[in-house]
Parts: structure tokens; sequence; C-alpha cells
């Protein structure tokens, strides 16, 4: 019964979804103030029955109802609770209704918060996050319906998550992600509702800014998520490895970010405005583009889900629809968003131009990446395979532009400015960068050239910024955004300087080693104690006791060797001494037939950097959605209605 | 002109749509390879981890033979590897590996075989060894005779010596259930 009542909210929900596209939108365009007040009650009943259906979905699989063929499929009565839970996301269909309950979520966000917004730009972006809900809802209940029945001969006990998902990063990083992806649905709202009445002011700009930097704070958060899982739990002592599937979810980051950042113009100066809504249409396209990719197995990916041309050609056709009427607007309507602004050739706005520029660059490389071995394909040259050579080593020659720029542009003044008055700030960020590179290759011995670069390029950002918050003079009275680009853009130094350090400065050895032998690995000695049988709740598994000696620090490791029964499979868990400066980590392979195991060890410097990177830029996008000034709106709408023109003084 | 330089994003999107939509009708996996039903094609060539030892395709006839098409480069391998380890165990099956080495190209000069071989060692220990030996493909011209795209694929070749079925991509559980494993015990009991 439950499961019926999930259905049926689902299929209220698309009625309720076609209504919220068409009627606030009709308003808006007529001036129907009544059509106009709809908005706001359909947004919240949708909201209302979509949490009802993965309530429903929630249940069954905490209820291990096994007549759900979705939760056969993916549960077991042996499977913790909480991965029962985090199960409802495992695969294709329970993923696909998170996604519409987070767009649900967005989308009553942008209702409740936007009050002081005029009624009619509300109804046209709720109309549009409308549309977007009505294609994915018919997706899922016409090809992937989560509560199909298994009757009448149902399942005693279900086939188990994927081992692989049964793991607290899974609990958190495909919500975490989906927030992101869909979060950039606002700004493609707000984007698509400016081309449509035409207006598109400082006040749009200010008002998409939170939302766009909360939906980029979610994505970097579940991408770093996304890594770290893939480091502990895939064994392969890797933190990203250019799959389909995670280049699917790094493009709308780099779009998202150039996005933010020419939003400041657009918000500041008043000007890029043709090219934020372009950026705004592209975060969110690209964000439907990665579900097309995952989810219709065009491409061959570790991630994929259960392919079906069906669904690959439901998705292309709505892509065809969004994406394509959003662009085609945009082609009609752009030219009408006058830049008024003007600016010379050295100034902020050029230098994030720049950048902005660099991060589309980067875009289209991981784009081509991905979809060259299809394109080849059909073209008939037979199949490729592009892998991590390519992209590291693109990556690694934008990388340095990107960051050079990155450390100037914040210190440069708007609309004009001249390079002699930074001189002495950038010749000093030069030498203390020249310093600590060469203090890295005499005192420390580092002596490749990428992580030299990676290493000064860092300490030329962090002392850039330094001198970009001393100039502001009193810090208190400095606003939280400016703290967030300030944290964002240290925390994108720690990044690539833990890149750099880690990519060529990890050492590994892969050894078979017997209960009592030991292996040197830098200054570390590995020995492995024992290996033991244990018993898991849904698995049986080894665990090597391995200890290490480092001067005179001695700790244990434990590395696991799991077999999941229900799937026959088997999984490795990584067992990881972290550390601020190096990670140790050993991973337990095979047993030998003489009774000794092949273990490989790992010592991995400042690997911690890239996530603490990503976790400094989370609360970068958490201190700029804080400031006071997008809670000001209000007096500046206010100020609007009284003296027409003032906002272009802003 | 500014009018035409708007029209850029959409045409573009357009274009990727039309491969899109061809993608989705062919499966990157299913391409019928030319050496089906065909006797497994002569080769000599070295093993991989005992230079001196030269094998040749007579050694794949009196039993039922999976020959994998692998690198250590090749991230679907990774995938593959530990499955096929259960298969030998479990199910007791020949497999023979085709080492494809990705460096050997004229432009990256000489290959350090060597170093090949450690790589190839520490991935076979990591993540489980499934082959009775490999055949070092130095030159290609055996995966230029089975008419290899790409890593992984593998050709089930009977007691005869004839590749009666072929795979482009992983072998899986579900690929294994659902074809494989009946072919298998077919040929087996024949």
């Amino acid at each position: 019964m439950i499961p019926e009542i999930g259905h049926f909210a689902l299929i209220l929900a698309l009625l309720f979804s076609i209504a919220q596209a068409i009627f606030p939108l009709w308003g808006a365009q007529k001036n129907h103030a009544g059509l106009v007040s709809l908005a706001r009650p359909l947004v919240i009943g949708n909201f209302i029955l979509v949490s009802i259906s993965l309530g429903c979905l929630v249940w069954a699989f905490y209820t291990n109802d096994f007549s759900v063929s979705y939760v056969a499929n993916n549960s077991n009565s042996l499977l913790p609770w909480y991965f029962k839970i985090s199960a409802v996301w495992g695969a294709h269909e329970g993923s696909l209704l998170l996604w519409i309950w987070i767009l649900s979520l967005w989308s009553i966000g942008v209702a409740l918060f936007s009050r002081q917004l005029d009624d009619e730009d509300v109804a046209r972006v709720i109309a549009v996050m409308g549309f977007i809900a009505v294609g994915f809802l018919a997706f899922i209940l016409i090809t992937s319906n989560p509560f199909e029945r298994t009757f009448p001969h149902f399942p005693v006990d279900g086939h188990d998550l994927n081992p692989l998902l049964q793991d607290f990063g899974l609990i958190i990083h495909p919500p975490m992600l989906y927030m992101g992806y869909v979060g950039f649905s606002v700004a493609f709202a707000f984007a698509i509702a400016a081309l449509i009445s035409g207006k598109l002011d400082a006040t749009w700009a200010r008002w998409t800014r939170p939302w766009t930097l909360a939906a980029w704070g979610f994505l970097t958060c579940g991408i770093a998520l996304g890594s770290w899982w893939a480091y502990y739990e895939l064994g392969w002592g890797g933190w990203w490895f250019w799959d389909p599937v995670e280049n699917a979810s790094f493009m709308p980051w780099l779009a998202g970010t150039a996005l933010i950042h020419s939003l400041a113009v657009t918000e500041k100066r008043n000007s890029f405005k043709s090219w934020t809504l372009l950026l705004a249409i592209t975060a969110f396209s690209l964000s439907l583009l990665g579900t097309f990719l995952v989810r219709s197995g065009i491409l061959v990916s570790v991630h994929a889900f259960a392919s079906d041309p069906e669904r690959g050609l439901f998705i292309l056709v709505y892509l065809l629809i969004v994406i394509g009427g959003a662009l085609t607007l945009y082609a009609a309507r752009a030219s009408k968003m006058e830049s008024s602004h003007r600016f010379t050739l050295f100034s902020r706005e050029v230098l994030l131009f720049i950048n902005n520029i660099l991060l589309i660059v980067a875009l289209v490389v991981v784009l081509l990446g991905t979809l060259l071995p299809l394109v080849h394909k059909e073209i008939g040259l037979g199949s490729i395979s592009i892998g991590e050579p390519f992209f590291n080593q693109i990556f690694a020659y934008l990388f340095v532009p990107f960051a050079l720029v990155l450390g100037i542009a914040p210190l440069v003044r708007w609309k004009q400015d001249k390079l002699p008055r930074n001189k002495s700030k950038l010749f000093i960020a030069l030498g203390l960068a020249t310093l600590f590179a060469l203090t890295c290759y005499f005192i420390y011995a580092i002596d490749h050239i990428w992580t030299l670069l990676g290493v000064s390029l860092a300490v030329w950002i962090v002392v850039l910024t330094l001198f970009e918050i001393m100039q502001n003079g009193n810090l208190r009275k400095l606003p939280l955004s400016h703290w967030g680009m300030v944290m964002g853009h240290v925390g994108f130094a720690f990044l690539i300087a833990g890149i750099s350090l880690t990519q060529f400065g990890s050492v590994e050895k892969d050894v078979r080693m017997a209960v009592g032998d030991k292996v040197d690995l830098g200054r570390y000695i590995f020995s492995l104690d024992s290996v033991d049988s244990v018993a898991g709740p849904n698995y049986s598994s080894y665990m090597a006791t391995v200890s290490v000696k480092h001067d005179t620090a001695l700790f244990k490791l434990f590395a696991e060797k799991r077999f999941y029964q229900v799937q026959s499979s088997v999984m490795t868990e990584a067992g990881i001494d972290p550390g601020f400066t190096r990670d140790l980590y050993v991973a337990l392979g095979e047993q030998m037939s003489d009774g000794s195991w092949a273990v490989r060890v790992y010592v991995k410097p400042f690997v911690r950097w890239i996530w603490l990177g990503a976790i400094f830029m989370c609360f970068a996008a958490i201190l700029c959605i804080a400031d006071r000034r997008y809670k000001s709106v209000l007096s500046l709408r206010k100020a609007k209605t009284s003296t027409d023109g003032l906002t272009k003084a802003v | 002109m500014k009018k035409l330089r708007l029209l850029i994003p959409i045409v573009t999107f357009l274009f990727v749509c039309i491969f899109f939509y061809r993608g989705l009708f062919s499966d990157p996996r299913d391409i019928k390879n030319a050496s089906l039903d065909r006797e497994f094609p002569a080769f000599a060539l070295a093993d991989l981890m005992t230079p001196d030892l030269k094998r040749t395709e007579s050694e794949l006839m009196g039993k039922v033979t999976l020959v994998n098409v692998w690198g250590t480069w090749c991230i679907t391998c990774r995938v593959e590897l530990p499955f096929l380890t259960q298969l030998k165990q479990q199910e007791n099956m020949r497999i023979v590996g085709v080492y494809y080495d990705n460096a050997v190209d004229a432009a990256f000069g000489p290959v350090d075989v060597n170093k090949t071989r450690l790589e190839v060692r520490q991935m076979l220990g990591q993540l489980g060894d499934p082959f009775l030996y490999n055949v070092y493909d130095e030159k290609r011209d055996l995966s230029l005779d089975l008419g290899i795209t790409g890593a992984p694929e593998s050709f089930l070749v009977n007691k005869q010596g004839k590749i009666v079925w072929h795979r482009r991509g992983d072998i899986n559980v579900r690929l294994w259930q659902e074809e494989l494993k009946p072919l298998f015990e077919k040929l087996k009991a024949e």
C-alpha cells in the first residue's frame, strides 16, 4: 500500500509541476495577479508531494519490502539500517527521485526567500523550475518507476546493495553532488526569466549570486567527497581518475566557478551581462548533460548505471527541449542585454575575464576528452580511449596562467588601473615564491619541476592574498563576502600545493609479505603483524594489522579485504593513517599460494591538502552567502521603485 | 555580426546532439569481430614474464580457454581482473592473457619491458592474477590479427582452437550468468 501512495504522490506532483510551469509564467506575461500568486502554493504542494513519495521509498527500504523490485535489487535484510536508507539513492530510479526531491527543495527555497523580489520575476523563475521538474517527473514515471512491484512472486531476500556503495561516503556524496547539480537550476531559471522579461540589472545579479554560490559550494563539497571516497574505498591510491562520470561533475563545477566570478562583474560593474547569462545556462546544461551521460550508458565508465537506450533517448529529447530552448532564447534575446560599462585593458574586469576564459578552455578540454571517444567512433574512426596523461598534461599548463592571474586580480582596481601601482607587491610575491621553491629544492630535495612550480604558485597566491587583505585597512569592516573570496583563493592555493606535492612526491611499493615481514619506505618501516578473519554484518573479511615505525613513533594500520556473500564480490578497505603533511596507506591484495600476502604500501605527502582546499572553498561559499548585503536587497528594490535608475549607480 | 555570434552556443549544442543520438543506438561494446568462428590466428610470441619461453596457438588446444587482451594502463581491465580471478578459482577456467602494451609506438622510442613487467606484477598482485600465462604482443601482430580495437577484449576458444565467442569490454557477473556460463559449460561437455 505504502509504495502505491508514493507512486500516486509522484503522479500528482507531475500534475502540480505542469501547472507550476504554465500558470505563473502566463500570469507574469499577461499581468494577471491571480495566476502569479499561484506560484508559491504550487511549489509548496509540489514539495510536499515529492517528499511523501521519497518518504514512501525510504519506508519500503527500511521495512525490507522486497515486493518492490527496486528494493529487492538494491537492499538486503542483513544490511545495517543506515545503508538501507542510503541504498534509496544507490541506483538509477531512487537517485532520480532524490534528484527531483532536491529540485523541489531548491524551488521552495526560492519561493520562500524571495519575498522581496517582484512577484512577476519570482513567478517566471518558479515556472522555469516547474518546467525542469515536469521533464524529470515524466522521465521517472515513464521509464524508471522506483515503486514497481515484483508481484506475484517476490523474493524472500534482496540482492543487496553494491558493496562499493556500502560506505559512509555514499551516504552523503550523492545528495551533496545533486544539491550542487540541481542548485544550478536556480541560476538557470533566473537567467531564463531575465531573458524572457528582458530585465537584467544589478539587483538581478545580486539576487542570483547567493543561490549560485550555494550550489557551487555543495558541488565542491560533493566532488571532494567523491574523490575522498575513491581514495580510501577503491584501494587504487588515487584521488582523481578522469573517469567520464567524474568529468561530468567537474564540467559544471568549472562553469559554475566562472559564473560566480562573472556574476561579481555583472553586479558591481553592470557588465558582462550576456556572458553571465550564457554561463548560467551552461552550468545547468552541463549538469543535465552529466545526467544524460551517466544514465544512458553512452560512455563506458566505472560508475555506469544500468544502461537503456529508451531512457537515453528520453533524456536526449529532454536536453534538446531544455538546453536547446534556452540557447535559442539566448540567441534571440541576449543582444538586448547591453553592457553599458567601459573598462581599460588593465583592469579587474579584464583579469577576471582572462580567468573565465581559462576556466572555459579547461571545460572544453574536459568536454572534448570525454566526448571524443564517442565522436571518434561515430564518424567511423574506431574506438579510442582518452586517459589521464592527456588531461594531466593540459591541466598542468592551464594551471600556471590561471594561478598567476588569480593572485593578481584581487589587487587590481575595477575599470582601470596601472601596473606600476602594484609592482613592488608583485616582486615581493615573486621573490618569496622563488625563495620557497629554492628551499624545497635544496633542503627538502624536491627536484620535480612541476612540484616546484606548483608550490611556488601556491605561495604566490597566498602572499598576494595577504597583501590584498592588508591594503583594505580596517579588517573588522571588511564584509564577510570579502573573507569568502580570501578563503576560496587560499583554498585553491592549498589545492595546487597538495596536487603538485602528492602527484610527483608519492612513493609506493608492492610487496609480498608474510606475517612478521618488514618493508622500508622512505623513513617509514612497515611490518605485517597479523592477518585475522573478521565477520561483519553482511560480509566476512581478512583484516591485516600493519604497524608502522617512524623514528620513535609507532602506530598501527588496519587494511581489510572484504568478501560480500550476497553479491559474491570482493572489496578492499585501505588502512590509512592520515596526517597533515603525509598519508600512510596500506591496501591488502591477494593471498599467495605460500600463505603470504600481496601488500601495497604508499606514502602520500600532502594529499590531505587537496581536500583541505576543497573544505576551504566550501566555507568560502558559506561566508559569501552569509554576507549582510544579500539581505538588504529589499531596501535596494524599494529605492528602485522610488527613484528609477538608482540601481545603475549601485 | 553580433547576432551571429550569439548563435554559436546553440549550433554547437545541436551538433553535439547528433552524435549523442547516434551514440545511443550503437553499443560501444557491440561491434562484430571478424575473427569470430575462425581458427585462433597463428602466433609465436614470447611469454611476458619469461621471455625465453615461446608461446604458440597450439597451447590453446585441448581445453576451453578464455583469451583476454589487457594492459595495466586500462581502467576497465582493473575492474575486470578480480572477477576473472574468481572465474579461474571457482570455475577452473583456463585464462590466457595477451598483454597489449600501450607504450609501443615508434614515436615513444624503445620500450622498457622491465618496467612493464614490474607494473604487471604489481597490478596482478593487487587485484588478482587470473592468467595461466601472459603472451607479450610486442609488435601487436597478434592484436592486429585478432582485430582488437581496445582493451579489454576477450575471446573464448574451444577445444579445437576455434574462436566461438567474443566480447569487447569487461566480463562481469551479469554477462557471465547470461551468456558466458551456458556457453562455457556446453563447450566443456563437448
